[in-house]
């Protein structure tokens, strides 16, 4: 079955030009991508070829759209522990590959004012890169967490959309039957990154098996709603509503078990993913301002979940075998976020994009890591050469409560209208348990070759 | 103001004579036939008409500058109401190629607006994004990209508009609408025939700063479409576009082939329209931020 879903996924690949149409439009990309750390003692990621195949068919007012995505993920630890072709909706740890996706498939009916989709959706409501505060409805593949692009880590979730247009007003109403779950890497992969059980990894022949979370309920009260009202105009704004699980990790323990067998150490870590439901209320803009493009966004979530700092879940200093139940991590809190970003034309091709934004913790009552205002900077300096033959990128991102931070340089250079080449050098600092501290031991060089069609 | 008073409104302004051969107002009460304010305007238009006779007779131009750029600007504005499907190449100075297939959508808005869709068709990386322009005047735009790799609309700023399009060695500006003719100063350098066409030369300098300090224009007579355009940074040479294959479609003269040349780094593109439709008449819902989003689906 496994072989046929390849061969299936294959002949896609290779037969879809000579498919499209008028209506039909069939477009595809194949990515090898290689890495190479630049710590010696850090975990290592295999070379990744990945390919994606979209399929448009609009006939009249119908609409079918495909997004198929696949192929192997480096990422995974080898030998792979599970080994069904396509991804699940039901787990959080999936280390399968080769692998199948459905990033996007649904079927479409459209009007001049409206519009119902159906099927396997992504969305992107807000304004803000990289971390946009009412951009809720889609989970994230943390599996190359930072290593992956916004859209690129959003897990499709199977949803009704409906898009009303009345002259400079649109409505959008989405709902999402059942959670999907976020993604997690395995604590023996490179993009685990550091946590509180990282002692535990250095344990000879141990073996770290987290354990997959129960699920709630897929009830229509469990379900998610969203609702978005935009206006255009010279400045565009749109008020979002969501509520449903919270996208974002979190987890909850129950007891770390450490159990010697056959000359390795079992290691259950004791905490599971967590599910926690939110509602968020949230506003955003953009507009320009002489030569600037301005964006903004806010938004107030009730009930959002934390984790406290990790030396207080328990963990015993000295490791050693037995079950040591561990303390109760979760906390929750009302946060505030906003912030603002712009775009500013340095000279022509050149585009520097900067980014601010800070998070409110209503109720931190010092247990948590995260500070009552937590902050994020972005920059990103973008530059085009050779009529955009040559494309090189600046990224630094920093976050000033705890010293941490991301530095990111691209070159990409395309050969010819199917294929491209680039190569990425990514450093990260900072404490282990901040945003970009975790993956302190994980500075690497990639090259990439891409071609698509 | 609706669309036959506009033309009304230019007809009028580019034809100075009629103007003063307008009929006398009506007498007024009292039995005075003239009052010192209509006397007067006579008085200045017949100063204007003279001046105008004379300098033409000096410069040997039956027309100004601004009047030339007032016929293209009308030719330009009839285009207003179209769909183009566009092929463009991008040439190497070492003669490597990319190619881009475009669409493109405008729409006529009142009083003196429009509104342009740009979707790209191909390449596989460009494929579905967008760029759309509201003009509320033609001195006025709102600009707005669209990337499906990010799935998000920007807005972006009108300084852009003289940045190279998506590569190419056009312009944001250039995909726009006709330009607001109060923004330049235009005078004609002489006559001179192009490719076998009478034409005027123009020089066209920008009031406010732009990418160019001037360009000169070879302007087709009866036509009124440009034939060719250099375009200068002070008085170096550094983009010139040729526009060939013109044909008439449905009384709107049309360039088919442009071809555009940055001098100073060899890179060359060439336009081809594959096809035009023009009175299209396409409704509002088709220029908007979801539409762009939808690749115009």
């Amino acid at each position: 079955m496994k072989k046929l879903y390849i061969l299936v996924a294959f002949f896609f690949f290779s037969a879809a030009p000579s498919l499209a149409g008028d209506f039909l439009s069939i477009s595809g990309r194949l990515d090898l991508l290689g890495s190479g750390a630049l710590e010696s003692d850090s975990i290592r990621e295999s070379p990744s070829l990945t390919g994606r195949v979209k399929i448009d068919l609009a006939p009249s007012k119908w609409r079918f759209h495909s997004w198929l995505e696949g192929g192997w993920d480096g990422s995974v630890k080898r030998p792979a522990r599970d080994h069904s072709l396509l991804k699940s909706w039901d787990e959080v740890y999936q280390s399968n590959t080769p692998f199948l996706e459905f990033k996007e498939l649904y079927a479409g009916f459209t009007t001049e004012a409206l519009e119902i989709r159906a099927g396997i959706q992504r969305f992107a409501w807000g304004r803000l890169d990289e971390y946009p505060i009412n951009d809720l409805l889609n989970p994230w593949d943390h599996t190359r967490f930072l290593r992956k692009s916004l859209e690129d880590r959003k897990i499709g979730v199977p949803s009704l959309s409906a898009t009303l247009s009345r002259g400079d007003w649109t409505f959008d109403a989405v709902w999402v039957p059942i959670l999907v779950p976020y993604r997690l890497p395995l604590p023996d992969e490179r993009w685990f990154g550091a946590s509180a059980i990282s002692p535990l990894a250095r344990m000879p022949g141990a073996e770290i098996i987290p354990r997959e979370p129960d699920l709630p309920p897929r009830t229509v009260g469990n379900s998610a709603v969203a609702l978005r009202m935009r206006h255009a105009g010279e400045i565009d704004w749109a008020l979002n509503l969501f509520h449903g699980y919270d996208p974002r990790p979190v987890f909850k323990t129950t007891a770390l078990v450490i159990n010697p067998q056959a000359g390795k150490v079992l290691i259950d870590p004791g905490f599971v993913p967590d599910f926690h439901k939110i509602t968020v209320i949230g506003l955003d803009a953009a507009t320009v301002m002489g030569d600037w493009s301005l964006r903004s966004e806010l938004g107030y979530t009730f009930g959002r979940p934390f984790n406290i700092r990790q030396e207080l879940w328990g963990y015993p200093t000295q490791p050693a075998p037995g079950t040591f139940p561990l303390n109760p991590i979760g906390r929750k809190s009302d946060t505030l976020d906003y912030g603002v970003g712009a775009d500013y034309r340095l000279f022509e091709d050149c585009v520097l994009t900067m980014q601010a934004q800070q998070t409110i913790i209503i109720e931190q009552e010092g247990a948590l890591y995260d500070r009552k205002l937590e902050t994020l900077l972005w920059a990103n300096l973008k530059t085009g050469w050779m009529n955009q033959k040559i494309e090189t990128n600046l990224n630094i991102a920093y976050n000033p409560e705890h010293g941490d931070g991301m530095t990111k340089v691209n070159v990409l250079y395309v050969f010819t209208d199917s294929w491209k080449a680039g190569t990425t050098a990514v450093f990260f600092t900072g404490p282990p348990q901040s945003l970009f501290g975790r993956f302190s031991g994980n500075d690497q060089v990639e090259l990439e070759l891409i071609y698509s069609w | 103001m609706n669309r036959k008073q506009l033309l009304t409104r230019q007809e009028s302004r580019l034809n100075l004579p009629a103007a003063i051969s307008t009929p006398p107002p009506p007498r007024q009460e009292g039995g005075r036939f003239f009052n010192v304010a209509s006397l007067c305007k006579i008085v200045w238009k017949a100063s204007v008409l003279f001046l105008t006779v004379i300098l033409s007779a000096v410069t040997g131009h039956a027309m100004s500058g601004r009047e030339v750029y007032e016929k293209v600007h009308e030719v330009r504005s009839k285009m207003l109401d179209r769909k183009t499907e566009v092929t463009m190449v991008l040439f190497d100075k070492g003669g490597g190629k990319r190619s881009r297939t475009l669409s493109e959508y405008c729409k006529r808005s009142v009083p003196e607006g429009y509104k342009v869709l740009v979707l790209f068709r191909s390449p596989p990386d460009l494929k579905d994004v967008g760029f759309l322009i509201h003009a509320r005047t033609f001195a006025e735009r709102d600009l707005w990209v669209y990337f499906p790799e990010y799935k998000r609309v920007r807005r972006i700023p009108t300084t852009s508009q003289d940045d190279s399009f998506f590569g190419s060695d056009f312009s944001y500006d250039d995909f726009g609408g006709p330009p607001n003719l109060d923004d330049y100063r235009f005078s004609i350098i002489k006559e001179e025939v192009l490719d076998g066409r009478p034409c005027y030369k123009v020089e066209v300098t920008p009031k406010v700063r732009r990418k160019y300090t001037r360009y000169i224009a070879w302007v087709a007579k009866e036509l009124w479409v440009q034939l060719k355009i250099d375009y200068y940074q002070d008085k170096e040479l550094y983009r010139t576009g040729a526009f060939k294959d013109i044909k008439v479609v449905d009384t709107i003269p049309t360039p088919f082939s442009l071809n555009v040349e940055n001098r100073k780094t060899g890179h060359r593109t060439e336009l081809t329209i594959e096809s035009i439709r023009y009175h299209t008449n396409f409704t509002d819902e088709l220029f908007t931020q979801r539409s762009l989003e939808r690749s115009g689906r």
